[in-house]
């Protein structure tokens, strides 16, 4: 065995923060390989505090029982032999679903300074989280997927909590809403995949929110300092129900106290969630901030829905961009009863002052839907695109469209119309 | 800007600063790039360096002239505020194209001016080479030796120091190292001593069991050779006393099932008459640790025989006990017999060699 000369080795002195540099942006399987390269580097990756595991670290094989095993001894292994704090752990597979041993790393993970947890397992039995989970105090991300939480009652929270993300997690609704309430730091909140949840949020320094899943409710009752919203609202016969009764204003109990709002995207029922309720009348904040504004699956039959859209448009001064996509080839939509309802709204003196991109898409080309185009394109003096996209089942209506927007006038001389065909 | 700390500005010209490389020539290097350099920019503005040719900042040791020159290309390019992402990724696509002993000598100097960019993108490039490729292109990509025994290579992930059964082949090894080459130091400087061991054998077993220390090691040596040949004389009659000595097997074979053992000794029990007893234990050459370089000393013949017994003694180990009981018990007169003292205690023991040669 020769000893190599130590002046030719050139990587294995550089300082071991370097090495650890080098070695976190290595797949975990070569990080850990690296253990044979020679004497120096045999625990070189042992001091990792990244950890990310997947199924790419043990070998490919058809039959789901043997990759399970290797991954799971590879894991243990790994943890095993690992000296020092582990900062963040992720494990994304789906050969894994429930197991004792996630337990057991999650036990180890719980007394080496966890900060960054993400988990994210197969669609079979889901693991149910241990307890010494809610132990993980310096915990700052939290990522879950096919889980289930269940804080014990003497949980009080995380508090150095940043982001929490839970997907398709089975949690109480009431242990939701206090968990948010009990992560004073929390920065960024997703869920997504919840059954008729009823979500009242109540997070003073949250900035970013992702919701997906069925709502029933959802009242932003403290977040000043939002400055991105995504949500995707989706119908159930018990939600449509819900939505009829509701008498509240909608709009203001999620818009209303978001004042530093700079992006807005509504996906699905959206946009009718928020048409739902009284009309908020003359808005009480405005968004000075809001650049972005994506709303799909507008239902343009809807008079109340288009309201929604006009007010929210016409409270952004400094709107830049804005998407909207239909979903209306209805009769109704068609006939299109209160065409005057635009000359009664939209008041001659309201100016989209920083409008530079507009995109429609799924457009059916019925009117109220070209009276948005007509409106926007009358009122933007600094566009310079207006991009239209069809829907791909409108053929003969095409024309008639085409037709319409040629004789729309445009406030601003470098708008170009871009009609797009698939 | 003050007059004092920084170099003195004329408005026609752009400002200079003067470092010193690692090889002594001092040189002059624009301000706006150097201050590029975290480590610079402090020295300049806490110590006041570098304003003149007689108060020049000295580079870290790792920041050599070449590599000087391409940091500096490196700060030239990205301290002009202007450039856009898209200029500056693929200046750095560019940039780092060079051979992986310079790219590993960037990456140092980069560290020792915190130079943080720079670390990551030399690191990214570092691990872009490495990633895919097996062990051997790897350690031929970075010259590094290939000095790990087969079996460690062979399950990297289950040879833990913390096994006692490692743990011992380790220390046997060192020991039977130390000793083999004490062995070729004395030959060559005595001539045969005849010397009778006098000393008692609880003497010598309070001996065995007392000290671990380098110096005792040493000196066992010395003593061990003594013992072997006072052994080798005892040799013939020591069947008898191995059946004697099953107590003290037992009592390994207890220690070894007890579990939680973190070093490996056997006691010998105070009550053993004769010092041979034992397991016949020997080490693996195969296991090479800190002690690598004591290899070199030994003539081929001696190896040969140190790699048969401790491939024999590997062997052993991994496999069970009772069987190896049968093999110890059945082998014992004619193989060379090696004294493994052991206590209660676990606390770590040397292993003594009283082979004869």
């Amino acid at each position: 065995m020769q000893m190599g000369d130590a002046a030719e080795d050139f990587i294995s002195n550089l300082p071991q923060s370097i090495l650890e540099n080098i070695l976190t942006r290595l797949p975990i399987g070569d990080a850990v390989g690296t253990c044979i390269l020679s004497s120096k580097w045999r625990y070189k990756w042992a001091t990792l505090t990244q950890l990310v595991f997947d199924e790419n670290c043990v070998p490919i094989s058809n039959d789901r029982v043997p990759v399970e095993k290797s991954l799971v001894k590879f894991i243990t292994h790994a943890l095993f032999l690992h000296q020092g704090p582990i900062h963040k752990f992720q494990l994304s597979t789906v050969h894994l679903q429930s197991c004792p041993d996630i337990d057991q790393w999650l036990l180890f993970l719980s007394r080496n300074d966890i900060r960054e947890l993400v988990l994210e397992l197969g669609e079979g039995e889901w693991f149910r989280v241990p307890s010494c989970l809610f132990n993980c105090r310096k915990l700052t991300r939290l990522e879950l997927f096919r889980c289930e939480f269940d804080p014990p009652l003497t949980f009080t929270g995380f508090p150095c909590l940043r982001s929490l993300n839970l997907h398709q997690v089975l949690v109480a609704p009431e242990a939701i809403e206090s968990l948010i309430s009990s992560c004073p730091l929390l920065e960024s909140l997703s869920l997504s995949y919840f059954d008729s949840l009823d979500l009242n949020i109540c997070a003073p320094k949250l900035k970013y929110l992702y919701l997906e899943g069925e709502f029933k409710d959802i009242h932003l009752e403290s977040t000043p300092l939002l400055v991105s919203m995504s949500i995707a609202m989706y119908m159930t016969d018990d939600i449509a129900e819900h939505f009829e009764q509701s008498s509240s204003c909608n709009f203001l109990k999620i818009l209303g106290g978001v004042p530093h709002l700079e992006k807005l995207v509504g996906y699905i029922y959206f946009t009718k969630y928020l048409s739902i309720g009284d009309d908020p009348g003359r808005l009480p904040i405005t968004y000075n901030h809001l650049k972005v504004i994506e709303l799909y699956q507008v239902s343009f039959e809807d008079m109340k829905e288009i309201l929604v859209v006009i007010r929210l448009i016409t409270n952004s001064p400094n709107l830049k961009e804005l998407h909207i996509s239909g979903s209306s080839n209805t009769l109704a939509a068609i006939e299109a009863p209160d065409l005057d309802f635009w000359e009664k709204e939209c008041h001659a003196d309201c100016s989209f002052k920083q409008l530079k991109l507009v995109k429609m898409t799924d457009i059916s080309g019925v009117p109220h839907e070209m009276e948005l185009i007509k409106f926007l394109l009358s009122n933007s003096p600094v566009l310079e695109i207006m991009s239209i996209t069809p829907c791909t089942f409108v053929t003969e209506r095409k024309v008639n469209m085409l037709i319409e927007l040629v004789r729309f006038i445009r406030a601003s001389p470098r708008a170009e119309i871009i009609f797009i065909q698939n | 800007m003050s007059e004092g700390a920084m170099a003195v500005v004329k408005p026609e010209m752009k400002s200079y600063i003067w470092v010193q490389t690692t090889d002594g020539s001092i040189q002059q290097v624009e301000e706006e790039v150097a201050m590029f350099c975290p480590m610079i920019c402090r020295e300049i503005i806490q110590t006041g360096m570098g304003s003149s040719k007689n108060y020049a900042i000295s580079l870290p040791q790792r920041v050599n002239p070449a590599i000087f020159g391409l940091v500096l290309d490196y700060c030239r390019f990205h301290q002009v505020p202007g450039r856009s992402n898209k200029e500056r990724k693929m200046f750095d696509e560019k940039f780092i194209r060079m051979d992986t002993k310079k790219l590993c000598e960037l990456t140092s100097a980069a560290d020792s001016l915190q130079l943080k960019p720079l670390v990551d993108l030399t690191s990214r490039a570092l691990a872009r080479i490495i990633e895919g490729k097996t062990p051997e292109e790897i350690r031929e990509t970075f010259h590094l030796p290939d000095d790990l025994t087969e079996e460690e290579k062979l399950e990297p992930l289950n040879n833990v120091t913390d096994d006692p059964r490692i743990r011992l082949l380790n220390r046997l090894y060192a020991r039977k190292r130390k000793e083999l080459k004490e062995r070729e130091k004395l030959k060559n400087v005595e001539v045969e001593e005849e010397h009778v061991d006098e000393r008692s054998v609880d003497d010598l077993l309070s001996f065995i069991n007392g000290g671990n220390g380098d110096s005792k090691g040493i000196k066992t040596n010395k003593n061990k050779k003594k013992n072997r040949r006072r052994k080798d004389q005892l040799k013939d009659s020591s069947t008898n006393n191995l059946n004697g000595n099953h107590k003290e097997f037992n009592s390994l074979h207890s220690a070894f099932h007890n579990g939680g053992l973190n070093d490996i000794a056997v006691s010998t029990p105070h009550k053993t008459s004769k010092l041979q007893c034992s397991t016949a234990v020997t080490c693996s050459p195969k296991m090479e640790f800190d002690d690598g370089e004591i290899d070199d000393d030994l003539d081929p013949a001696m190896k040969e025989e140190l790699d048969r017994e401790v491939e024999d003694f590997a062997r052993r180990l991994n496999s069970d006990w009772p069987q190896r009981m049968q093999e110890i018990l059945s082998l014992g007169q004619d193989r060379r017999l090696v004294q493994v003292s052991m206590n209660g205690n676990c606390s770590s023991r040397r292993c003594t060699s009283l082979d004869s040669r």
